[in-house]
């Protein structure tokens, strides 16, 4: 683990020294809408607006990792842009990177122990009740009541691959900054900041006692989601509410294809293949091949699966996506032991083999 | 609904080099077997994708074969170490949406192979027998 050190440094004055220290050409942050509730992911690109960013606000509007692929897709940022990820986003990027969607070039990641996130409709600016709870839950390592309950269960809470890690769980929101440095990009950024690195400080044991009740956690929602999808009723209860709007996809980070495969015409059929179906099972059930896109979508995605929650939070009819997605995805990733986001060298497991693996499926 | 013999339907997507070409083998040396499979010609097992499997089986489909050439002697070398990967994760993914994985067999058996073939297909569609009938077969909802 590398060394924190006390930053002695407030989040307005980090902000402002990424201007006038490191001179970078933005930096991407969450940050207050004018209407003074709702939140959003936003680039500044000088320090005028700093004391509206709320890096820490527990929303997400939107998986940063899509925003961030926009403005690096095409091309390297032509200066450094500093970007705050939280630990699901920056996975989701390392995946984006992988699949060629994304480039961390030229920006300097900055991220956070991560105490989870309110669904998106649920927190505003002025829920002092539910943010005073929350920053309570944060500095004792606990899980905050009305957390998403995917970030509830999330075991990877710590980021993987960021260049400065600014300690969060454990601490208080109006001490200095704690940061880490684990990258060269990250050490060298110390140093034009001019901290003193021997100011070091312990790390929190909160984060082991948070680590402890999401490890329970999740084992808890593993069980209740294999309960609901133990049998095939079980899978035909769980998604007969869904309305075939593909939102879950739209949000989804991992999910980049500008045309889906399951709004393609492929699953546009002739009529008469309609009434071959209804035929067949005695009726048809509209629109079809619901239960399809799901599955579908988790044979695309489902082994990068971050469990960011996005899909979750935009399901209208409140179906536990990404509770099922978290579960069936990790599932997935065991089998080809591979942990989406943690190293962006290693190939996608669709995309590797090794000769000898894998015997119990084959003979 | 109570199986018959014939009732059973198996879809089985195999590759034209290998798996297809026994399964010719097996006609023109008129070995008899289970008459339940329907074959969907592939150029290599790596082109079957997840989708496929998991369309299969909530259509109703009771059981989806796949059948490629044997590791080390695929046609264009490495496919079949792909489709390996592809079949796992749908029958992981089968298993933790609620379907049964067990209707799902991938087998290795080379061209001229033809009684193989004829056996394989003989013992998938009796273990499908087994299992009965796919209940999403008549699922409206799914």
């Amino acid at each position: 683990m590398e060394t924190m050190i006390d930053s002695r440094m407030m989040m307005t004055d980090f902000l402002t020294a990424l201007f006038d220290k490191l001179d970078v050409a933005g930096v991407a942050v969450m940050s207050k809408l004018p209407s003074g509730e709702k939140t959003a992911f936003t680039l500044f690109t000088g320090k005028d607006d700093i004391k509206e960013c709320v890096p820490f606000f527990p929303a997400m509007p939107a998986n940063a990792a899509r925003a961030v692929s926009k403005f690096t897709r095409q091309a390297v940022p032509s200066k450094t842009v500093a970007v705050f990820l939280r630990p699901c986003e920056l996975r989701a990027f390392t995946e984006l990177i992988k699949i060629k969607q994304a480039s961390f070039d030229n920006l300097l990641i900055l991220s956070y122990d991560c105490s989870g996130v309110f669904p998106f409709q649920e927190i505003n600016l002025s829920d002092e009740t539910k943010l005073n709870a929350y920053r309570d839950a944060v500095s004792t390592g606990k899980n905050c009541e009305g957390i998403r309950p995917v970030c509830a269960a999330c075991t990877r809470f710590t980021p993987q691959g960021e260049d400065i890690a600014i300690s969060f769980v454990g601490r208080s929101t109006d001490q200095p900054l704690v940061f880490s440095f684990p990258s060269e990009k990250g050490l060298a950024a110390a140093e034009q900041l001019g901290l003193d690195v021997s100011n070091t400080v312990a790390a929190s044991s909160a984060v082991e006692s948070l680590a402890q009740e999401r490890r329970s956690a999740e084992e808890e929602l593993t069980a209740e989601v294999d309960a609901s999808l133990s049998d095939t009723q079980g899978l035909v209860n769980v998604f007969d509410r869904c309305v075939s709007c593909h939102a879950c996809s739209y949000v989804c980070p991992i999910c980049y294809c500008k045309n889906c495969y399951f709004d393609s015409q492929t699953f546009e059929y002739f009529p008469e293949s309609y009434f071959i179906r209804m035929q067949a099972k005695g009726a048809l059930r509209f629109p079809v091949d619901r239960v399809l896109f799901h599955l579908g979508r988790l044979s695309h995605m489902g082994v990068s699966c971050v469990a960011c929650g996005m899909c979750e939070d935009v399901c209208p009819v409140n179906i536990p996506v990404s509770q099922i997605f978290k579960t069936a995805g990790s599932k997935a990733q065991a089998l080809f032991d591979y942990i989406p986001g943690e190293n962006y060298d290693e190939p996608l497991p669709l995309l590797a083999y090794a000769e000898q693996e894998l015997e119990e499926f084959e003979d | 609904m109570a199986n018959n013999e014939t009732d059973i339907k198996i879809v089985a997507f195999l590759c034209n080099w290998c798996t297809f070409t026994a399964a010719d083998l097996a006609g023109t040396s008129r070995l008899k077997y289970a008459p339940n499979i329907r074959i969907v010609k592939v150029m290599c097992s790596s082109r079957i994708e997840p989708v496929f499997i998991l369309k299969v089986l909530l259509d109703g489909a009771d059981g989806v074969f796949i059948g490629g050439c044997a590791p080390g002697d695929c046609h264009y070398s490495k496919g079949n170490f792909y489709a390996r990967r592809k079949v796992a994760l749908a029958k992981t993914l089968a298993k933790s949406a609620g379907l049964d994985s067990e209707r799902i067999r991938l087998s290795w058996i080379p061209a001229s192979e033809g009684p193989r073939f004829a056996h394989v297909v003989n013992e998938f569609t009796a273990h499908i027998k087994e299992l009965g009938d796919n209940p999403a077969r008549r699922e409206v909802y799914i």
